[in-house]
């Protein structure tokens, strides 16, 4: 007892010494050092073999940064579903790197007739099922009508107001509508264009998710709950000779520094959804390489303008200023410095987002891309208009993860300076959704993953009543609009459309859009042939490891 | 003596039947519902309908209950609302994780703790002493997790010593296997080894200092032999007792290991039921969490019974 | 069965003191002793003086720092340690760590008081009632079984999907997984107080139970439940910890010293330092309470010291 003062001066009291060494050093040792300039990033969708001999087989895994929900192209609703269906579950139609939509089940793009009420698609031919079965008309049928039948179905709404589909031949399917559906062709290229056996689909039934069968370069061998999902090399599969891998496993790990982690060391060759805070990290190292592409989905503050009911109800009365004056929602946007923020929280790896169209798809136009500038002043002028007084308070309702409340602190700092004071109000995401539901918050921080057509982005968000109008928002004209422009048939004529709506919505900001994601992809340079377009989705099909030392080498020169 | 277990089973399963009445009706008053988690961003209203009649979620509460609890006693689970999965399913494959992460941390937290403890109390007062007291106050002090932090950054990634997460089951590769062990394990074990090293450490003092002991050693028994035969083995009750009441906080402690170390065991698998509200899930776990944190205290309640039968029945262990 | 919330971070709660102590009378001789004992053990000197000054780091804040803790500074994040005004550095958003450090201390400590407040309050009168009454004492086990049975965990992150996340739920949440080893220790004591024959005398002279349980019975349990709140803290200090990084913690920007490791866990290969000083501060305010404890526990049961 006498002698235990000695032990006490351990590590943790020598560090508390030197912390407050340090403190007491007010006068400091080193300067402060401004945050460094940064670089535009150009997108980087591919890294190519480039005629470099591959090695044929190998098994390859790939850090996912969340788990899948079921394997089942029609109730399946998470987006990483589609990282792991990619290779096990082609899809009629598939976008590229420019964004545009390009046939992969399909032979040829649709056909669209009777003013766009009927919708023809040709099919490949010569294509088989992981099962032996063909892959013909029927098939395609019974998918779609599952879409739209089966009642926990997450695609019917993807699918439009499809009255009947029919196979006038077995290469050949025609979806049939009341009303025009031109976002049609963008669904068959997300989940709802995933075809699955008929001979799987009778046996499985809603059982079809524990063991999926289609269409791919890979097919389906285990999951393990929490852990993995391993897929193996198809031979049936109609290239089969371009797969050169026998296996890839998906490894689910949900921390991003882990999933870097588990790249350098080697455990992984290929990792999803890199943190913008390691990806620099990353790029520093030679035997790594990095895909990055903006993605089609944006970041957003959304008011509650009058979802007192619930959403998709009727719109209330909510009567705050914030609620009922469109221009503390202008001032709200004019205080945000969008590249500041960015560049702040994200460190750059992200974009400015002024609207729901991404300005990579074909469907962005001047009105779309418009941005207002960071006028903190122009903000003050505004809310003094308006007769409010400032600091206008805004209690933002944010989800609990760092990243978000990281964003929501940066952006609190931010706007303070145009007259505004946000109190952060976080929760777990499951009470978020369903404050968001119920209408419960004034201010809403939430985000949409996004898809290629703006139907996708805008319609049910900003149109009176629909599912996904959390906003409440209500507009004669947008609704016009935007019905208008799901029916019109040519990408400008209905960006053009789009167009009209999006300068209506910049005067009410329902939301107010701050930034798109850019889709961090990491790799190790021993493997090629992956790429990632705009949904996120890494493709991995046709993925394959450098048969040559020397190849990893010199694209490890490539680098920076 | 039978009377006495049969009193401590029937309290063991009253609790289990309240946990899970509890756990039931908590999830039900949790805001947001399962259906709405699961179809995530896609939520149509006929979805939510769907999902939420698949359930049972609009059946009267009374009738859920019962329904939940047939199928328990029948020894199914029921199906992850999230994955669709069965719960048994998930929980085969969660539980050897933890049970694997529980017993390295048990295994650390024993050889550390007892051998600290013992060189504690034979060199009293000299520094085998000061270090181990110095090492158990710093374990107690430093939250786990944050030492996991550390140990990922300089051993694992810095060092490169040790994988940084992940978990290979034993029977695919029992090298690999022991050696993502390593860590999570020493990070979890760690303060566990500080509690037994005192309680080693306590108990050996009072067994060194007893007549039998004394006179053992005053007759010339080695003193290695008297350590091992009388000193050691007596203590060792008492810590057998302390690391059977702390296996349910070293499964709890799991959890937040889990996550550092991205090992997909239980503690992961609580965490994101509740997040997604995977109300069968939710109440699997907190079935299987009860039941092992009564089946422990009862086994060591016996266990204490029979090394001590002049306990009394009625009163829970002190 | 010790209920420690997440980790095992303490050793359960002291084995009650042995020693048959003195009726309410002795309590004044015995109050000079203990201060005696406390100031001649070394260590207990050094965890006192670690607590006063992380008290007056909380208490002095806004005296001791330079900025803000909240204050936002965009253009200077990932200031390394010993920089020129900040001392200990900026985070990711150019806050000042040191001042993020020297207020979560502050959250810390409030939030380990709440804890043991609600863990003495809600404890203490079940544990004497149990330790008096026979036929209250199989209710009030089967309580404390089903509290120390539920996970810790699920309990916590049901707390913070009602509420949200804030200072008190998070408290809350860990006084409530305090609750049952408190109700042990007290009912504990009571028991043997119960049994000692100043209190058989006032039973005998027909004093109404709730009487002898506050004149007689609680100031013999004092001196355990303090003990036990020296326990708690360090528990809730950590808890706090584990509750922010998983979200569930103190509303931001608030700083706390669980948020701040979040924090530098989303950033840690690039500024490793941001995650070594707020779990120094974690571990610095539980040595304090863990040493001073130790020492307290030692001059308030001299048999027990080794």
């Amino acid at each position: 007892m006498d002698l235990r003062n000695r032990r006490a001066r351990g590590p943790a009291p020598s560090l508390l010494a030197a912390a407050l060494a340090a403190t007491l050093l007010v006068a400091g040792c080193s300067p402060v050092q401004p945050r460094q300039a940064v670089e535009d990033r150009p997108d980087v969708t591919d890294v190519l073999a480039d005629g470099a001999e591959l090695q044929q087989g190998g098994e390859l895994a790939m850090g996912l940064s969340a788990e899948p929900d079921v394997l089942d192209p029609t109730t399946s609703s998470s987006l990483y579903t589609r990282y792991v269906m990619n290779t096990i579950c082609e899809k009629l139609y598939d976008i590229d790197a420019d964004n545009e939509i390009v046939p992969q089940l399909a032979a040829d793009l649709p056909t669209v007739r009777r003013g766009g009420r009927e919708v023809e698609i040709p099919l490949r031919d010569g294509i088989r099922f992981a099962d032996g079965e063909d892959f013909d008309a029927a098939a395609v049928q019974q998918t779609l009508e599952r879409h739209l039948t089966k009642d926990d179905s997450a695609r019917s709404g993807e699918m439009g107001p499809v009255t009947d589909i029919s196979t006038p031949d077995d290469r050949t399917v025609v979806l049939s509508y009341d009303e025009p559906f031109a976002p049609i062709t963008a669904s068959l290229a997300d989940r709802a264009g995933m075809i699955m056996s008929p001979a799987a689909l009778d046996e499985l039934g809603d059982d079809f998710g524990q063991s999926p069968v289609c269409v791919g370069p890979f097919t389906f061998v285990e999951r393990v709950p929490q852990t993995s999902i391993t897929v193996e090399k198809d031979p049936l599969y109609y290239d089969a000779d371009e797969v050169m891998l026998d296996e890839i496993t998906y490894r689910i790990i949900t921390d991003a520094n882990i999933r870097a982690a588990n790249l350098r060391a080697g455990e992984v060759q290929v990792i999803d959804t890199v943190s913008p805070q390691d990806i620099s990290y990353l790029r520093r190292d030679d035997s790594l390489g990095t895909l990055q592409v903006g993605s089609l989905g944006y970041q957003g503050v959304t008011f509650n303008l009058g979802n007192t009911d619930g959403v998709g109800q009727p719109p209330g009365e909510i009567d705050t200023p914030l609620a009922q004056d469109p221009r503390l929602r202008q001032a709200f946007e004019l205080s945000i410095d969008r590249e500041a923020l960015v560049n702040s929280v994200f460190n750059n790896e992200a974009t400015p987002a002024c609207s729901a169209i991404s300005p990579d798809t074909p469907y962005a136009t001047d009105a779309s891309n418009a941005c207002p500038e960071h006028d903190p002043e122009e903000s003050l002028r505004l809310l003094e208009e308006a007769g409010v007084e400032t600091p206008v308070e805004i209690e933002m309702t944010v989800s609990n993860t760092p990243d978000t409340l990281r964003l929501a602190q940066a952006l609190q700092a931010m706007v303070r300076e145009g007259g505004f004071d946000i109190e952060i109000a976080p929760v777990e995401y499951s009470t978020l959704l369903d404050q968001q539901d119920r209408g419960d918050f004034e201010a809403l921080q939430l985000g949409w993953s996004g898809r290629i057509d703006p139907h996708g982005n805008l319609f049910g968000f900003v149109v009176s009543e629909q599912p996904d109008n959390v906003a409440g928002y209500s507009d004669p004209q947008v609704d016009e609009l935007m019905t208008r422009a799901a029916q019109e048939e040519g990408t400008a004529r209905r960006a053009r459309t789009y167009g009209e709506a999006i300068d209506v919505l910049r005067e009410d900001l329902p939301i107010v859009y701050l930034y798109r994601v850019t889709s961090l992809t990491a790799y190790s340079r021993e493997v090629t042939n992956i790429s990632t377009y705009a949904d996120g989705v890494v493709r991995l099909g046709r993925a394959a490891y450098l048969a040559d030392p020397d190849d990893v080498a010199d694209a490890a020169g490539e680098g920076e | 003596m039978g009377r006495y277990l049969g009193i401590r089973a029937l309290q063991s399963v009253v609790t289990l039947v309240l946990s899970s009445i509890v756990v039931f009706l908590g999830v039900r008053a949790l805001p947001g519902d399962p259906a709405r988690a699961l179809a995530g961003e896609e939520a149509t209203p006929e979805t939510l309908a769907a999902i939420r009649a698949d359930l049972g979620l609009d059946d009267p509460l009374p009738q859920q209950y019962l329904a939940f609890l047939g199928q328990l006693v029948r020894g199914d689970l029921g199906t992850s609302v999230r994955t669709g999965q069965p719960v048994t399913e998930l929980l085969a494959a969660t539980l050897p994780v933890t049970l694997w992460l529980s017993l390295g941390a048990l295994l650390v937290a024993i050889v550390v703790g007892i051998g600290a403890g013992v060189a504690a109390a034979v060199y009293r007062g000299r520094w085998p002493e000061w270090l181990a007291n110095g090492f158990t106050l710093v374990a107690l002090s430093v939250p786990s997790f944050w030492l996991g932090i550390l140990a990922i950054l300089y051993l694992a990634v810095g060092l490169g010593w040790f994988p940084a997460s992940g978990f290979v089951p034993l029977r695919e590769d029992p090298l690999r296997w022991a050696y993502h062990l390593v860590l999570p394990s020493v990070v979890l074990g760690t303060a566990l080894a500080a509690v037994v090293m005192r309680q080693t450490r306590a108990s050996m003092i009072t067994a060194l200092s007893t007549d039998y002991v004394r006179t053992a050693r005053a007759k010339g028994m080695p003193r290695g032999k008297v350590l091992t035969r009388f000193a050691l083995r007596n203590s060792l009750i008492v810590v057998v007792t302390i690391v059977g009441l702390q296996l349910g906080g070293l499964i709890s402690g799991a959890v937040v290991t889990e996550r550092i170390f991205g090992l997909p065991g239980f503690g992961k698998l609580t965490l994101d039921s509740v997040f997604t509200r995977d109300y069968p899930v939710i109440q699997a776990v907190v079935v299987v969490v009860t039941a092992a944190y009564v089946v422990i205290n009862l086994a060591v309640d016996v266990l204490y019974s029979v090394i001590n039968p002049r306990i009394r029945v009625g009163g829970s262990q002190a | 069965m010790t209920s420690t919330p997440v980790d095992p971070p303490v050793g359960g709660p002291p084995p009650p003191p042995e020693t048959p102590k003195d009726g309410a009378s002795g309590l004044g001789s015995r109050r000079g002793r203990v201060v005696r004992e406390l100031v001649r053990n070394p260590l207990g000197l050094v965890g006192g003086g670690l607590l006063l000054l992380v008290v007056l780091v909380a208490l002095l804040a806004p005296l001791i720092t330079g900025y803000s803790p909240t204050q936002v500074d965009f253009d200077l994040p990932f200031q390394k340690p010993l920089t020129v005004g900040y001392p200990l550095g900026t985070d990711d958003l150019g806050r000042d760590v040191w001042s993020r450090i020297a207020y979560g201390a502050r959250a810390s400590l409030v939030v380990g008081l709440i804890a043991v407040g609600l863990a003495v309050a809600v404890g203490t009168p079940l544990g004497l009632a149990a330790g008096w009454w026979g036929w209250l004492d199989a209710l009030v086990s089967r309580l404390t079984d089903l509290m120390l049975a539920f996970p810790f965990l699920v309990l916590a992150v049901g707390l913070a999907a009602i509420n949200g996340a804030s200072l008190t739920g998070a408290a809350v949440a860990l006084g409530i997984s305090q609750v049952p080893t408190m109700v042990r220790v007290v009912r504990a004591e009571t028991i043997r107080v119960k049994e000692l024959e100043f209190v058989t005398a006032a039973r005998s002279l027909d004093a109404s139970a709730p009487r002898i349980l506050v004149q007689h019975v609680l100031p013999n349990t004092a001196s355990t439940i303090i003990v036990q709140a020296t326990v708690i803290m360090p528990v809730a200090v950590i808890g706090e910890a584990i509750l922010s990084f998983l979200g569930l913690g103190i509303q931001p920007p608030t700083p706390s010293l669980g948020i701040m490791l979040s924090d530098a866990q989303q950033y840690i290969f690039r500024a490793p330092s941001a995650a070594i000083f707020p779990g120094v501060a974690i571990a610095v305010i539980c040595l304090g309470f863990n040493l001073f404890g130790d020492a307290l526990r030692d001059a308030l049961d001299p048999t027990s010291r080794r």
